[in-house]
């Protein structure tokens, strides 16, 4: 059976079975397996996905119930590598531990936003009733939606740092490197290259800029 | 705190959030190899029988079925699920790839394997099989009666011990109390659900590639399993939705491995809910009697014990978990006296096994609930009978004999009434009308790692790389709650650099060193500590290394920031990347160290948590209003993790005491087949947990780190049960304290008295 659908913005023609379920079609047949089968019986939420929307358990839902529908699945949270708001607030918050639940969480908590754009903590714990996780006790996940929705402003994970930006702060006072390359020098008998032999080691690392032949 | 911590202590997130809000992380479940074929189990559909017949003619005509095996096609050798090392004690080898003689409803029979899993699935519907059906045993009286059938060779009772430590005092004028607490079996219910592949190779060998606990055990099973030497057998540790000991034994790796031997081709085993439910393992439900005698002013005298673990069809890990109930009040409770014995019983119901602490939360569910009764027949308050038998710091445990280390049960009780308004919730009266309202208490405890029953070590390499970061290589299995975030911080700490430049990959056999794996609350206290000492080798490495660039003795250098400096002239300073490259040139190719450790100790952790219940008393529902937990950590490594453990853990006791059970009906059927009809306690029905952290770091752990996973969760259902017992005057002892029972109790029906014990 052919199928149209829009995931993430992409339209997919897809030929599936009549009786796939719209989760099948997103990890087997599109390769969007952050969308998760904790129970295939709508009990878990870990599958869910906003579908024009609303959120939905993709276990629950045939694939051809899904036919011209715009689908937003955990992978089309984040726009152009930035992570959205309640991603952000997931990892500041230490909402996630196994993760598995966390796809589906994101997916509830994404629908609740946008329809009540500030809900209270009733609101998110209703929202997030058929959102199981078996390892947080929701206070965390509740926090980060909190937060993504602007109540709350204490967050209490460091945030990852973003490659090459630990790089440079080790630093080498110069003239101890200089000191140092002359210990080398004299042990080697070889003027020693590397950072010896252009404007000392503060350079990133990986971009190291020693001369061609230089040695 | 006499150290200045740069890293430990703070807060960071788990090592693969990024890939996790993202989607991006390839799970177990999520996993493929390109061909792989799909295997799905076969299950037994009676309690106790015997397969006369298997014809597997429909079910192999299918197209795309490419086998069905079963007993009659695949190695009959017994294996135990529980064994992590080859030569173990207490390895029971009751189980066998696929049975003939049936044990329960859920027991393996066959599997087919098929190029797709719809096609398996189908296929498995197919294949027809008659049983010889056999008079089964579904409680563990039921199998202990005189005449009952046998469900091994040497019957139903599996395993007896015993244990008498102290001597009785005179007990004249003792006032005696006795209980009884039974508590269910319950499903683990890791939200990822067990999932392997194995690929058979052609030069005979195989690759597994699991959401398992611990790699190298896992491999000598399979290994032994299939005739295969141990190298030929690589199993490699994928990211995993969760386990809480519901994958610390090996149940589908070996089916699964055998499938991938037998066809040379890549097999996955992917279970759905209701084959985890019943196929796997749930922890075993357990009841204790306990009797005690303690002066009238409250001073414990004597403690003896009595329990029966329900162990289901297969041994698994259960005499081991039974002898640890043993262990766990007199890490607690200075008693004179102490006597326990346990029972553990086969019976035609699923499997018990490993679970999140490992006896304690059924132990200390028995124990506490019993001290709540003491303090009832004394008129004192249950804070201030546990303050009086409480152990002290380097106390000797009476049943092990090994020092409880820096035990600071008694100031996590002390600060915890205090933080909870202990005093004044307990004396406002619980109300007469429907809603009424109560405060319990309850004090867990719990080891860390295998030190004294076990050769307990670990092995660990470290490598800087020529930029200054570091590549920590250790067999890790995180379950989800942070263990390789623990490492890479453990590791900065010493090195003096930001945790993110700090590597740390999982399990491997071919790869990574040997390790237990996560087992026994050991791998922060013991794989940490030996993640401490081979940081701790590279540095000394690394001054050596600089004492010579700057001509300076080692011991006038320190480290931070990614450079060595010269102690009293800081800006003398070099980064670890110019020493590396330096080195180099001076023929030191690489700054690495590896390590042995040996744990030299097994202190006790400890929890006190405290809970406030509303018992709705129409309908019989519990809502838990409030709930406090206090963790003697030691040190908390990742404060934001330890506490958000804890917040989890917690939850999965209330679930314990109040909601979860998997009973079987009287065909040996699971009551539940799904999360429809098994409830987890999900966001309205959670209270905010907070979370208090008692920190002395007297221990041998990294930096006075010690055990958090399992210990959260040990004494929660205890302290709701207490709450709840508080708020209606019973004495309810039979977990979960479901509608019914609460309902009953009210209505002055016999269900207290052990009704089932
Ligand atoms: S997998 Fe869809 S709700 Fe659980
Ligand atoms: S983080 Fe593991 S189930 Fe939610």
């Amino acid at each position: 059976m052919q199928l149209v659908l829009t995931v993430n913005g992409t339209t997919y023609e897809v030929e599936a079975r009549p009786t796939a379920r719209l989760l099948d079609v997103l990890r087997d047949q599109l390769g969007l397996t952050g969308t998760k089968e904790g129970c295939a019986e709508g009990e878990c939420g870990a599958c869910t996905v906003i579908v024009d929307g609303r959120a939905v358990d993709s276990c629950m839902m045939l694939a051809v119930q899904a036919r011209g529908k715009e689908i937003l699945t955990v992978e089309g949270l984040a726009q152009d590598g930035e992570l959205d708001v309640l991603q952000q607030k997931f990892v500041e918050y230490g909402a996630v531990q196994c993760g598995y639940c966390t796809p589906g969480m994101l997916m509830s908590a994404k629908a609740l936003l946008m329809g009540n754009p500030v809900p209270s903590e009733q609101d998110i714990r209703v929202a997030l009733a058929g959102n199981l996780c078996r390892c947080t006790g929701y206070t965390a996940i509740v926090a980060a939606v909190k937060a993504a929705s602007g109540q709350d402003t204490r967050p209490l994970m460091e945030m990852p740092v973003e490659p090459g930006e630990l790089a440079a702060e080790a630093v080498t006072d110069p003239d101890t490197l200089a000191a140092a390359c002359g210990i080398v020098e004299a042990e080697t008998g070889q003027p020693p290259g590397g950072p010896c032999s252009s404007g000392g080691s503060s350079e990133m690392l990986g971009f190291h800029s020693a001369p061609e032949g230089g040695e | 705190m006499t150290e200045d911590l740069q890293y430990v202590g703070g807060n960071y997130p788990v090592h693969d959030v990024a890939q996790k809000v993202t989607g991006e992380l390839v799970y177990g479940s999520d996993f493929s190899v390109p061909g792989m074929l799909h295997a799905k189990l076969i299950l037994s559909t009676i309690p106790h029988g015997v397969v006369k017949r298997i014809d597997t003619s429909r079910a192999e005509a299918l197209p795309g079925v490419i086998k069905v095996f079963s007993h009659e096609n695949a190695p009959m050798d017994g294996f135990s699920r529980a064994r992590i090392h080859p030569g173990q004690d207490m390895s029971f080898y009751d189980e066998t790839l696929f049975s003939e003689h049936v044990r329960f409803v859920g027991d393996r029979v066959a599997a087919v394997v098929a190029t797709s899993r719809a096609t398996a699935e189908k296929a498995a519907a197919l294949v027809e099989i008659e049983y010889e059906e056999l008079p089964a045993v579904l409680t563990v009286d039921e199998a202990l009666a005189p005449d009952a059938p046998a469900i091994h060779d040497g019957g139903n009772l599996l395993f007896e011990h015993e244990i008498e430590k102290g001597e009785r005092p005179d007990l004249e004028g003792a006032v005696v109390v006795s209980s009884c607490v039974s508590t269910p079996r319950i499903h683990h219910a890791a939200l990822e659900p067990h999932v392997c592949v194995a690929q058979g190779h052609s030069t005979g060998g195989m690759t597994v590639w699991t959401t398992s606990q611990g790699v190298y055990a896992a491999r000598t099973v399979i290994a032994e399993l299939l005739g295969l030497e141990y190298h030929r057998v690589r199993v490699i540790k994928l990211p995993m939705g969760g386990s809480f000991g519901g994958k610390t034994e090996y149940i589908i790796e070996p089916v699964c491995a055998f499938l991938a031997h037998a066809t040379r081709r890549a097999v996955k085993l992917l279970l759905d809910r209701e084959e985890c439910m019943i196929a796997t393992m749930v922890r075993p439900a357990t009841r204790t009697t306990v009797r005690t005698a303690c002066t009238p002013d409250g001073r414990l005298l004597d403690f003896g014990a009595a329990s029966t673990l329900d162990s289901g069809g297969f041994a698994a890990s259960t005499p081991d978990y039974s002898i640890h109930m043993c262990k766990k009040v007199t890490k607690i409770y200075r008693v004179p006296h102490y006597r326990h014995e346990g029972r553990v019983v086969y019976t035609n119901t699923p499997v018990g096994g490993a679970a999140r602490g490992w006896g304690a939360p059924e132990m200390i569910a028995a124990s506490e609930v019993h001290m709540d009764r003491v303090a009832a027949a004394l008129r004192l308050d249950p804070v201030e009978l546990r303050l009086k038998n409480m152990v002290e710091p380097h106390d000797t445990d009476l049943v092990t004999g090994l020092p409880l280390g820096d035990a600071r049960v008694r100031e996590c009780l002390e600060r915890g009434s205090v933080a909870f308004d202990w005093a004044a919730r307990r004396a406002r009266p619980a109300g007469r009308g429907r809603i009424r309202r109560g405060v319990g208490v309850a004090a867990g405890a719990h080891k860390n790692g295998m030190y004294g029953a076990f050769p307990e070590a670990s092995n660990a390499s470290l490598k800087m790389n020529e930029d200054g970061t570091f590549v920590l290589n250790a067999s890790l299995h995180d379950t989800g709650c942070g263990v390789v975030t623990t490492m890479r911080v453990i590791v900065a700490e010493v090195l003096g650099v930001h945790p993110d430049l700090v590597a740390a990959g999982e399990a491997d056999t071919a790869t990574t060193p040997f390790d237990y794996g996560t087992y026994g609350s050991r791998v922060t206290y013991v794989v940490g500590e030996c993640a401490r000492i081979v940081a701790e080798k590279v540095k000394d490495r690394l001054l050596t290394a600089a004492a010579d660039l700057l001509q300076e003795p080692v011991e006038r250098l320190g480290v931070a920031d990614g450079a060595v400096h010269v102690r009293d002239d800081r800006e003398r300073a070099i980064a670890y990347r110019d020493i590396a490259r330096l080195s180099q040139m001076r023929h030191v190719p690489s700054i690495a160290a590896s390590t042995t450790y040996y744990a030299v100790s097994n202190p006790a952790s400890y929890s006190v948590q405290f809970a406030e219940v509303e018992v709705d008393c129409a309908t019989g529902l519990v809502a838990v209003t409030d709930f406090l937990a206090v963790a003697d950590v030691g040190r908390a490594i990742n404060r934001g993790m330890v506490e958000a453990q804890y917040q989890g853990a917690v939850q999965m006791g209330i679930g314990y005491a109040l909601y979860e059970h998997l009973d079987v009906d009287e065909k040996g059927r699971a009551g539940v087949d799904g999360f429809k009809n098994y409830h987890i306690v999900n966001a309205p029905d959670m209270p905010d947990v907070q979370v208090l952290l008692v920190e002395h770091e007297g221990d041998d752990g990294p930096f006075g780190a010690k055990s958090v996973g399992e210990i959260a969760t040990v004494p929660t259902a205890a302290a709701v049960v207490n709450a709840v017992n508080n708020a209606l005057g019973t004495e309810l002892g039979d977990l979960p304290l479901t509608p019914e029972r609460i309902i009953a109790a009210l209505h002055g029906e016999e269900v207290a008295a052990c009704s089932s014990c």
